[in-house]
């Protein structure tokens, strides 16, 4: 129950729960000083209740103290009578006077209490008159007290007080503390419960503005922010350096990959520097051949021939490097060609480190067109790359593309040391870049989320192996 | 003339009061009643009038007796009891006759009807020595054959008639006796008492409380003064006034005869 109850106010928001605690306070304290004030009025009450019982009591005392003495039962009960019908009669309703066997002499009432008859059921529910408590919602009570004349107890006065008026008051009074207090609460509550609200809702706000980003943090306009210098407008303000901060990192990041591309370009201009400088010296010396042995025909087919498949591949070389990077074939469907020229671009690299490469295309052109060619070149190239770098010298690379069920796989394999926890976050997740490193990872993991893919890492002995799946829709026929 | 003058004060200084003993025997608790007598009084005798009260019968009889008071309006059987010694002075009419009668009085939802119902109950009398408060039923117990004093559980006295009908219609007794004449008058000044009682029984017609003085004071001056006041109260407003707050009609000379019944009924207690 508590516990709910605990959970239930856990999860209401500030602003209700805070005027909702301080009127629960505030109930509270008026539960405590209504129960003070009528404690005091029940303790006021009583003690007016036993000075008037005594005053009552030790007047019929005096009076009646030879009249006992002597049993007159007419005497007392014409004492009795008479006190009865004058000025407290509306206090005592009735009055008993017995002697000391408990025998009793008369009544105001003797209808109620014959004389010679048994005072002990009325003395049973008697309090003293010292120890007078109104209790209760009674409007009777009954006092007894001893009546002692000549310095002997000479029998006992029982009277029943109506009490009906004080009870009454008390009733009264507590009703009026009930609704006095209850319309006290509920202004001061529903006041506190404004206040709260007023004094919250800058936090309001935050949190809602807070929400509605979704991930993107938007500075909070100057009109909005609250005035001075609270805690609240110091909170606004670190809120918007923080926003400013997150968005200049996300700046960095997107100018980074920009430059990352060009990194990737350059590693590629020096591979194919290599990679166009041996035909060329071949062509050099072909055409010193045809220079120097001009009248040997033989010899100048040779080598026309060897400039030929020069030539040739020195052409190659040029379209793989406009297909990379042509700009009109953005959109394009991917073809079994952009792996070839991939195979092209990355083959400088392989043999500049003396790797040895592993090129296995599985995939049949119709898996292949269901997907956009840059994007995977630029995933497949950018994780080729990267396989390189980690593989060293004399190390192992290996790429393999298989269609199966719903998906394109590209898998890209290399021996060597295993990926950093930085390199692997960068790939593997969507979280905030970690320090240092490149920004390739990420592009690849940004592209492969963009194109609904997911990404595996394996790490088996000392092979590390990168599987990117692409969905296929409508699936492949293997 | 200024002799006169001068000697009146003395006059009044020299000359006693009447003093008159008053019984319980009506409406003691009016002072109206009394204010009213005395002034009527005092007119008629042109003397100076102290009422005398005390709390029982025997106390004024006791005054009587030993002349500490002129003359005393007292109920018929303390006069028979000191006839000896006392002499009529003279008797109230009520209703247009010298007498009244006692009532046996209950509470007004008593289911009893007469006497015998009453037997072993409690009872209010008013004096021991009052011929209405006491002696009738005493003497009508006797006749019943019984004894006074164990036909009831308790009795007590109650000390004036009114006090007799308040005691019954409190509750403090079952039944009472009481003055007929005591009963009728309280019916008419306070109706809400007599109305919680009802009256069972009553007596035959017996002599009314009669004015009486000790037999050697009976031909002196101021029982005459007295006397011829007392019979000339209805001639005067004053005394007009006081006779019809007492809701008497006068007082003129009485007959011993008069108390014949109550003789009978004290000579039946004192045969018990």
């Amino acid at each position: 129950m508590t516990g709910g109850m605990l959970k239930i106010l856990q999860d209401m928001p500030l602003s209700f729960r805070v005027p909702l605690i301080a009127s629960a306070m505030m109930v509270l304290v008026g539960v405590v000083a209504s129960q003070q004030v009528l404690s005091s009025l029940s303790s006021v009450q009583e003690a007016r209740l036993r000075e008037l019982a005594r005053l009552h009591v030790d007047g019929l005392a005096v009076a009646l103290g030879p009249s006992v003495l002597r049993r007159d039962v007419w005497e007392v009960y014409d004492t009795l009578d008479r006190a009865a019908s004058a000025g407290s009669g509306q206090r005592m309703v009735l009055t008993v006077v017995a002697d000391e066997t408990g025998r009793v002499i008369a009544a105001s009432d003797p209808l109620r209490a014959p004389v010679d008859s048994d005072v002990g059921p009325l003395a049973d529910e008697a309090q003293a008159i010292d120890a007078i408590r109104l209790s209760g919602a009674e409007d009777h009570i009954r006092v007894s007290a001893p009546l002692d004349y000549q310095g002997r107890n000479v029998g006992q006065i029982i009277s029943e007080l109506n009490v009906a008026d004080l009870v009454a008051e008390r009733w009264k009074a507590g009703l009026y503390l009930l609704a006095g207090n209850a319309v006290a609460t509920l202004v001061l509550a529903f006041g506190g419960y404004l206040a709260m609200r007023r004094m919250l809702k800058p936090v309001a706000r935050l949190a809602g503005h807070m929400g509605r980003m979704e991930g993107t943090l938007e500075p909070i306009p100057d009109k909005d922010l609250p005035k001075g210098d609270t805690e609240l407008a110091r909170l606004f303000q670190t809120y918007n350096t923080m926003s400013d901060a997150v968005q200049a990192k996300a700046e960095a990041e997107r100018r980074l990959a920009e430059r990352e591309r060009f990194v990737s370009l350059g590693r590629l201009s020096s591979s194919l520097a290599h990679e166009v400088n041996n035909p060329l010296g071949g062509l050099l010396n072909a055409a010193d051949t045809i220079h120097t042995y001009a009248d040997r025909p033989e010899v100048v087919r040779q080598s026309a021939e060897l400039m030929q498949r020069g030539l040739g591949h020195l052409r190659d070389v040029t379209r793989a490097i406009l297909d990379q990077n042509r700009l009109d074939r953005a959109g394009q469907p991917l073809r079994p060609e952009d792996f070839e020229d991939l195979r092209l671009l990355f083959e400088p690299e392989v043999h500049s480190h003396s790797q040895s490469l592993d090129w296995q295309m599985k995939a049949g052109a119709t898996a292949l067109a269901m997907q956009p060619a840059a994007p995977v070149r630029q995933v497949a190239l950018n994780l080729l790359l990267n396989a390189g770098a980690a593989a060293g010298v004399n190390g192992k690379v290996g790429l393999a593309v298989t269609a199966g069920g719903n998906c394109l796989s590209i898998s890209v394999t290399n021996s060597g040391a295993a990926m950093s926890e930085g390199d692997l976050a960068r790939l593997m997740a969507s979280g905030p870049l970690p320090l240092g490193g490149g920004v390739g990872l990420r592009l690849v993991h940004d592209i492969v989320v963009g194109l609904g893919g997911t990404i595996l890492h394996e790490r088996a002995g000392e092979q590390t192996q990168i599987k990117v799946n692409l969905p296929i829709e409508g699936g492949v026929d293997a | 003339m200024m002799c006169a003058m001068c000697a009146a004060p003395a006059l009044a200084q020299t000359v006693p009061p009447i003093r008159l003993g008053l019984t319980p025997v009506f409406l003691d608790n009016d002072g109206a009643v009394i204010l009213r007598l005395r002034e009527a009084l005092q007119t008629g005798t042109g003397r100076s009038i102290e009422l005398v009260q005390r709390r029982t019968y025997q106390e004024v009889t006791g005054l009587l007796l030993e002349g500490a008071v002129d003359a005393a309006w007292l109920c018929g059987y303390p006069f028979l009891q000191h006839e000896d010694n006392l002499a009529l002075l003279g008797v109230p009419i009520w209703r247009g006759e010298p007498l009244y009668q006692s009532y046996l009085i209950v509470r007004a939802d008593d289911p009893a009807s007469s006497l015998s119902d009453l037997r072993g109950g409690t009872h209010a009398y008013s004096d021991p020595d009052s011929n209405s408060g006491w002696l009738v039923t005493a003497s009508d117990i006797v006749r019943m054959g019984e004894r006074p004093e164990g036909f009831f559980s308790r009795t007590l006295f109650a000390y004036g008639h009114r006090n007799v009908a308040r005691a019954v219609a409190g509750g403090l007794t079952r039944s009472g006796s009481i003055d007929g004449y005591v009963w009728e008058a309280l019916a008419q000044v306070e109706p809400d008492l007599t109305a919680r009682t009802k009256v069972i029984g009553r007596s035959e017609k017996l002599g009314f409380p009669p004015f009486v003085t000790r037999k050697d004071h009976v031909a002196g001056p101021t029982v005459d003064l007295l006397r011829t006041a007392l019979f000339d109260l209805g001639a005067s407003p004053d005394g007009k006034a006081a006779l019809d707050l007492l809701q008497l009609d006068g007082i003129a000379p009485g007959d011993l005869r008069l108390f014949d019944g109550i003789r009978a009924r004290m000579r039946d207690v004192q045969g018990a």
